[in-house]
């Protein structure tokens, strides 16, 4: 019996000229794991949030248990026992678990506060799914917050789960438990769905496998019977590398160094514990580590305005510690953040405003006391030709792009003006495998052009392919350098959790 | 592209449009015709006959709202609410009536001079909440209503005691000297070369916002503070900035209703414009020929309310103020209605896609 029956479901957004659905059409059945995939602006999102009742489809008929069904709203959609995890969670940091989870679902006005951690308890204990009722939202970890998002869809009997990309946000080691708790709510009946880019994590979870390009149906695969190349190719329609290729790296001058920083937190914790690396021309320095161990707070004293207690940052031999993020950038540094959403890029401003953030007091930029519009547009409509950015015009808005599009905007900006210093972090989380094919190869490209580049991530396969020497973050400090032949997956993962001997 | 800009144009139109026939029907239920009302209201807001044609009377009161209106969108611009305009207002008059009425020196240097005082002043009273906000995290709103409060009080004083011109009833300030006094196009009107100066500033103010890079920092801090800071740009700065030159500019405007219109100053002397100031930012959609169309428009509706209604058709003109009310009603509720416009949009738009191709 199918669950959901999607029937030539079409959906065209006008502003952006996107067909976003295109005749789709398959079903998902009752009690299985059902996994979407598919490039970014592949549509996946967009089918979701029709199916949850928060985009309408211009033509197509959606059936849920074989009978035909209209969904105007989520309470519709909810009414009809389908619930939705959003990939950014719409939760309200002041509440406590408790009330996040029962909000909206009181019958009485008042219900006491007891019978409300006791009515969380029990479904956190049925689930197997445990969390303390009365921890207040913004002291949670990001996991403990997905958590709450699927208790509140649980406690209102939802059957069909939806989870629009629920690991982007996890770190490599949340990943394995919140995988067994798809298992375990499909044991106990419920219909799941999940989005994800991560294909290995996809068949290892999924009973089955729908892929979508360019907002139409490519096809439904059993999970047992199909493999991440096939999958990667279904998805961008040619073969994809999954692993990139790469020249030796020949290194130049130091240019950036580190030398024994230390910084504290407000209430006098120590955060960074004197760290001290380099990174030289033309090679890639991965900084490797289970994320919270300080990777940040050494990214912030790098390239944001963070008080170092005690030692010296140089970017091509200048000091650049106490110096402000527009003054490292002209010392040659440029950024690639891990938030592209927040604060690699201003979604709600246009491609063209985007394109142009660092530049806005350059002289060539400028025709007398005005900005010259339209060196700046030839200049943005260059970006999107050599960066294959799809989906905006110049004018366009960049909330409309899909993830992997947003990341290519930040790339093209941030590489520009050809950097001394690169730094990027997490620059492929929420991308699909054609997109991380070609940030990848970007970042390689920038390194044989001479740039230093200094990489940030938690994800080891990526620090794997692309560094040329590795740095592991533990508790505050580097706990060990890898160069050569010792970068491999044992080494990195045994400095990762803090053993020295890691490496002889 | 283009929808994002018609739902831009259509939300405040639309806004305008349900706020009129809302307030028709309200005037329907006093038994008084809704077209005559409206009839009115288009002749004695807008219209050019009488001895000092409407229009221009019209023109003249819209002039401080443009520029009271122009402050409160430089604060929305770089993404603080900020309410302080009324009391850089009054700040702003005030130097300017001491100033017109103690000085002696020939009127093409005293002029600027008084407008340049006037506006140095409300730029300081201004730079204490917008420092207030940077430096110490102080909430603008919370300090803006102190400030006004306290520019209102010491307007009290001074007009009740050190400025206080004679003993009569009312406590006002001296008459200014005559030779400072703004040339008006049409005598009575109120409309005259402050009209012209704050249009100039519009422009200006557009041309800064849009097509400067100075403007692409406001805009930029203003919509994404994170973003702006993460590219280098100094946020603090540029709020300090740009909340000081909106308050030079609410001086301004206090300046030169001293100076063009009243040539003194009086006790009530802030009616509100300040306030107004950030209804006509709003519905102007933060946007400088928005500022100047939404000023003229609540100019003339009050000034047809004040002198048709209420005159010739004993409606009281409360009505206008209603009128205006419910306009900027709808423009709050516009999320309800929103949805439903841009479906209305993109499926006209669809309908040209296909008549296209
Ligand atoms: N509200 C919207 N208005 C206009 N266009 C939109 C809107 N939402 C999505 N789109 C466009 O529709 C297409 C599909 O977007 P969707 O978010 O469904 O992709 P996705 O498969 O979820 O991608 P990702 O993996 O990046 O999340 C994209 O090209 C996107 O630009
Ligand atoms: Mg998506």
């Amino acid at each position: 019996m199918n669950a959901i029956t999607f029937e030539n479901i079409s959906k065209y957004y006008p502003s952006t000229e996107v067909q976003a659905s295109d005749n789709v059409s398959f079903s998902i059945r009752k009690g299985e794991i059902h996994a979407i995939c598919g490039e970014n602006g592949a549509g996946k999102s967009t089918l979701m949030n029709i199916l949850f009742g928060l985009e309408r489809m211009d033509s197509g008929r959606i059936l849920i248990n074989e009978e035909e069904v209209t969904l105007r709203n989520a309470s519709d959609a909810l009414a009809h026992g389908i619930g939705m995890v959003h990939q950014h969670f719409k939760l309200v940091p002041s509440f406590t678990v408790a009330e996040s989870i029962l909000l909206g679902t009181e019958e009485k006005p008042f219900i006491s506060k007891k019978s409300e951690v006791e009515a969380v308890r029990e479904l956190s204990e049925k689930y197997s799914l445990p969390i303390d009722p009365s921890a207040l939202i913004d002291t949670l970890p990001v996991g403990m917050l997905q958590r709450v998002e699927i208790l509140k869809m649980l406690i209102r009997n939802v059957e069909i789960l939806i989870l629009d990309e629920p690991t982007a946000v996890l770190t490599p080691n949340e990943v394995g438990p919140f995988l067994d708790t798809l298992r375990n709510l499909k044991e106990r009946g419920k219909t799941i769905i999940f989005i994800s880019h991560k294909l290995q994590e996809v068949l290892d979870a999924s009973d089955r496998i729908t892929v979508m390009r360019k907002g139409k149906f490519i096809g439904t695969k059993e999970s047992k019977e199909t493999n991440i190349y096939e999958l990667a190719d279904m998805m961008v329609g040619r073969k994809v590398l999954l692993s990139v290729d790469k020249k030796p790296s020949v290194p130049g001058e130091t240019i950036l160094s580190v030398e024994n920083i230390n910084v504290t937190s407000s209430s006098g914790l120590k955060i960074l514990d004197n760290v001290s690396f380099s990174v030289r021309r033309g090679e890639i320095y991965g900084i490797a580590g289970v994320s919270g161990n300080g990777q940040e707070a050494l990214i912030k004293a790098i390239a944001g305005e963070v008080q170092v207690r005690s030692g010296v940052i140089r970017i091509s031999g200048k000091e650049v510690q106490n110096l402000s993020v527009e003054q490292k950038r002209k010392a040659g540094m440029a950024y690639v953040p891990e938030d592209r959403v927040h604060v690699g890029l201003n979604v709600e401003a246009s491609l063209l405003d985007n394109s142009l953030l660092g530049y806005e007091d350059e002289k060539c930029f400028k025709k007398g006391m005005f900005l010259d519009e339209k060196k700046l547009r030839e200049r943005a409509e260059k970006m999107i030709s050599d960066y294959q950015i799809y989906g905006s015009s110049v004018d366009g808005l960049v909330s409309k792009l899909s993830g992997g599009n947003m990341q290519k905007v930040v790339l093209a900006r941030e590489f520009e003006h050809v950097p001394d210093l690169l730094i990027v972090e997490q620059p492929v989380r929420g991308l699909d495998v054609g997109s991380i094919e070609f940030v990848h190869k970007a970042i390689i490209e920038e390194r044989d052009k001479g740039t230093a580049v200094l990489l940030v991530s938690v994800e080891l396969d990526e620090i794997l392919s692309l560094s040329d020497r590795v740095g592991v973050m533990y508790s505050g400090s580097l706990a060990g350098e890898l160069s050569g032949d010792e970068i491999n997956e044992t080494n990195i993962a045994l400095l990762m959790v803090g053993k020295k001997g890691g490496v002889e | 592209m283009k929808k994002i800009k018609a739902i831009n144009l259509a939300m405040p139109v639309s806004a305008i449009i349900l706020g009129v026939i809302a307030s028709m029907l309200l005037i329907a239920l006093t038994g008084v015709s809704p077209l005559s009302v409206l009839e009115t209201l288009l002749k004695d807001g807008f219209g050019l006959s009488g001895k000092v044609a409407p229009l221009f009377m019209t023109l003249g009161t819209s002039t401080p709202l443009m520029l009271t209106g122009l402050a409160a969108m430089l604060g929305f611009k770089v993404g603080v609410f900020s309410i302080a305009q009324e009391g850089q207002y009054v700040m702003g008059a005030i130097i300017a009536a001491w100033l017109g009425a103690s000085l002696n020196l020939p009127s093409p240097i005293a002029v600027p001079m008084i407008m340049i005082l006037s506006m140095a002043v409300a730029a300081l009273y201004g730079l204490i909440p917008a420092l207030l906000k940077v430096k110490l995290g102080v909430n603008e709103i919370i300090s803006s209503i102190m400030m006004n409060n306290i520019a209102a009080y010491v307007l009290e004083y001074l007009v009740a005691f050190p400025m206080r011109a004679d003993a009569g009833q009312k406590a006002q300030s001296a008459v200014i000297n005559r030779d400072y006094w703004l040339y008006q196009f049409v005598y009575g009107s109120r409309w005259g070369i402050s009209f012209v100066i704050a249009v100039v500033l519009l422009i200006v103010a557009y041309f800064v916002i849009f097509k400067t890079g100075k403007g692409y920092k406001v805009r930029m801090v203003g919509q994404n503070i994170n973003f702006a800071s993460y590219g280098g740009i100094r946020s603090d700065k540029v709020i300090i900035t740009t909340l000081t030159t909106g308050a030079a500019i609410a001086g301004l405007a206090g300046c030169m209703e001293v100076l063009g219109n009243y040539h003194r100053i009086m006790t009530g002397f802030s009616s509100g414009l300040g306030f107004d100031g950030l209804s006509v930012a709003m519905l102007g959609m933060s946007h400088p020929a928005g500022v100047f169309i939404v000023s003229i428009l609540l100019a003339g509706i009050r000034q047809g309310a004040q002198l048709g209604l209420q005159i010739s058709l004993s409606v009281p003109r409360e009505l206008g103020a209603v009128l205006i009310a419910l306009v900027i009603l709808f423009v709050a509720v516009s999320d309800v209605y929103r949805p439903a416009l841009e479906r209305l949009l993109s499926r006209k738009e669809r309908k040209n896609r296909r008549k296209e191709g």
